[in-house]
């Protein structure tokens, strides 16, 4: 199947808080639909700075008969990030993608848990609409959300309607439980069944790593997560994101973020290579 | 600025004159082949890239062993370009003449094995075992990797070395042996120069510049294996003066790789004194960026009326007298 790069329109690029903020990018061809945990790779086409796009989760995704328009949210953390931020109505951006391996769903899991801390909502957000769409309403969908404070705590209203109960915790304590999401867990997963359950997760890694020993001491449980690594070429080439898994033979293995993931299953990740 | 970088070199995909070039007994159906590193196996961009169009392929350097590579972070962005310590991640060998290879078969692209060692044994057990495989049509000899048996040193360093690696894998193969040569080095004449005599038939350059970048809030570098192979549009002037030097004084063709963005930096190397020319680092900006380097390429002989690629080859005029005095 033939694929490009295209070039897309941005049509708007909102300050949220801190650093933070929510792009839509207007697509000139209508593409199928990103699946969830799937990521693009973005760059102004007007400069020769950023050389190298950045690696952005799908937050939101609307196709409709003949165009397409795909929602990011990203923070400032560097330099090609804060050249994004600049970025007006109207700029031209490259956009490669949909890339990589999304979330898999298993449909006959009663109980859907999703994890989302600090920036791993968008994907997770994603995601969540896509449960509640494909999903029927007697499977439950629980949602975790965890932040450093209230204030980077966003897309609440949303995800209200679209999960059967929200968890807040930040470590402020301005919203919600004060605390890391590894605290409510415990609480979370009393009356799941390891057997019946689906956990989803994303956030910076000291998260997912606290996660991956609050699950394996609280039981069995099936965990998928979305990670990040710097990127270069975003399809597999380059071999620059890898990240350490260990394989079926339990042999310890790089795979390329970009192409193998960014979804992983949580067991799998090895951590003493990070 | 905007119309400039958005601007696409006028070109068709139609092309009157000759694009095919011979080196050392290579023959390409053009120049513009995809350097080591950049392309993986060519599975990887074959949804985005008519890998039918391109001259060849220089595969992700090989070594007898399977290799895992470097821990992360691998990679890091400095201004022009990109900094990678990937750690020569491989199949190994046997894995790519078994998985790898059938793939690149199917398509009508020079496949060129770039070859990894870190002792001469191991260049010689992968050269002599590449050189009876079907599909293969060239080596392309690493010597930027560290000698173990010598303290690891790189290679390519030492005219020695590079001499001593060229004439061992040269008597175990008649496949075109392309050398390609490390920039990281006081005079690179000398060391294409001895790679010539030892029985080069073509030389590539150049490899990475050696860098580092550090995180100042961390106060960590970026790069997890401290230093990085430095590639992209800031290394070209580099590569460039390397190839315009080195083309020179051999007689063997040169291929010019180093920070090719369009058709107008391949065209500088050609008139330069490169007779083809590698992209890499572009292609990550730009998955078919070969594709418009071909497409450029091919309008700059139609408006030039070039008949062939081969007459643009080593000719940069040097300035004369009557130049500087009209520049005055």
């Amino acid at each position: 199947m033939k694929r490009e790069i295209m070039v897309g329109t941005v049509a708007f690029n909102r300050r949220l808080g801190d650093r933070l903020y929510h792009m839509a990018v207007r697509l000139p061809d209508l593409i199928p639909d990103p699946h969830p945990g799937q990521f693009v790779m973005i760059r102004p086409t007007s400069s020769e700075w950023p050389l190298l796009s950045r690696p952005f989760s799908i937050y939101r995704f609307s196709g409709t008969k003949d165009r397409a328009t795909l929602e990011i949210l990203y923070r400032v953390v560097g330099r090609g990030t804060e050249i994004m931020s600049f970025l007006k109505s109207g700029s031209r951006v490259s956009v490669l993608g949909p890339l990589g391996r999304g979330f898999l769903v298993d449909e006959n899991c009663n109980c859907h848990i999703l994890i989302a801390g600090g920036m791993g909502i968008a994907p997770i957000s994603y995601l969540a609409d896509h449960l509640r769409a494909i999903l029927p309403s007697e499977k439950d969908i629980i949602a975790c959300l965890g932040a450093r404070s209230g204030f980077d705590l966003f897309g609440l209203e949303h995800f209200r309607k679209l999960v059967c109960s929200l968890n807040l915790v930040t470590e402020d304590g301005t919203m919600g439980v004060c605390g890391l999401l590894t605290d409510i867990l415990p609480g979370v997963l009393r009356d799941c069944d390891p057997e019946r359950t689906a956990i989803y997760a994303c956030g910076p890694m000291g998260m997912l790593r606290s996660l991956a020993d609050s699950l394996s001491a609280e039981g069995n449980w099936k965990c998928q997560v979305a990670v990040e690594e710097r990127m270069a070429c975003g399809v597999g080439a380059c071999l620059g994101c890898v990240l350490p898994v260990i394989d079926g033979r339990g042999r310890v293995v790089h795979k390329s973020v970009c192409k193998e993931g960014p979804v992983f299953k949580l067991q799998e990740i090895w951590w003493e290579g990070k | 600025m905007e119309k400039k970088i958005e601007k696409k070199i006028s070109g068709t995909s139609e092309c009157t004159g000759n694009l095919a070039v011979n080196i050392g007994g290579l023959r390409l159906k053009n120049p513009v082949l995809t350097a080591s590193g950049t392309f993986g196996y060519g599975e990887e961009f074959a949804s985005y890239v008519d890998l039918n169009r391109l001259g060849g392929i220089v595969v992700k350097g090989l070594s007898w062993q399977p290799r895992k590579g470097n821990p992360g972070p691998r990679i890091m962005e400095t201004p022009g370009g990109m900094l990678n310590a990937i750690g020569l991640q491989n199949v190994g060998v046997r894995n790519f003449i078994r998985e790898k290879l059938p793939f690149l078969r199917r398509y009508d692209v020079a496949v060129i094995a770039n070859v990894y060692g870190e002792t001469v044994e191991e260049y010689l057990r992968v050269s002599e075992l590449l050189t009876t495989v079907t599909g293969v049509h060239a080596l392309e000899i690493n010597v930027s990797c560290p000698n173990v048996r010598k303290g690891g040193v790189a290679f390519g360093t030492d005219p020695d070395m590079v001499a001593e690696v060229t004439s061992r894998v040269r008597g175990v193969t008649d496949l075109p042996l392309l050398i390609k040569l490390s920039p990281n080095v006081t005079d690179i004449v000398v060391m294409a120069k001895a790679a010539e005599a030892a029985g080069a038939d073509a030389i590539s350059l150049i490899n990475t510049l050696t860098g580092m970048s550090v995180d100042v809030e961390r106060r960590i570098p970026h790069l997890r294996n401290v230093t990085g192979g430095l590639s992209g549009p800031a290394i070209k002037p580099v590569a460039l003066r390397m190839v315009w030097q080195v083309a020179a004084e051999v007689r063997i063709p040169v291929i010019g790789v180093g920070g090719i963005m369009n058709a107008d930096d391949a065209l500088e190397f050609i008139i330069a004194g490169a007779t083809a020319v590698q992209v890499g680092t572009a292609n990550f900006v730009n998955p078919a960026v070969t594709m418009e380097i071909l497409n450029g390429m091919t309008g700059y002989m139609n408006r030039h009326g070039l008949q062939d690629v081969n007459e643009l080859v080593g000719t940069l005029r040097l300035w004369t007298e009557s130049e500087e005095e009209r520049k005055r």
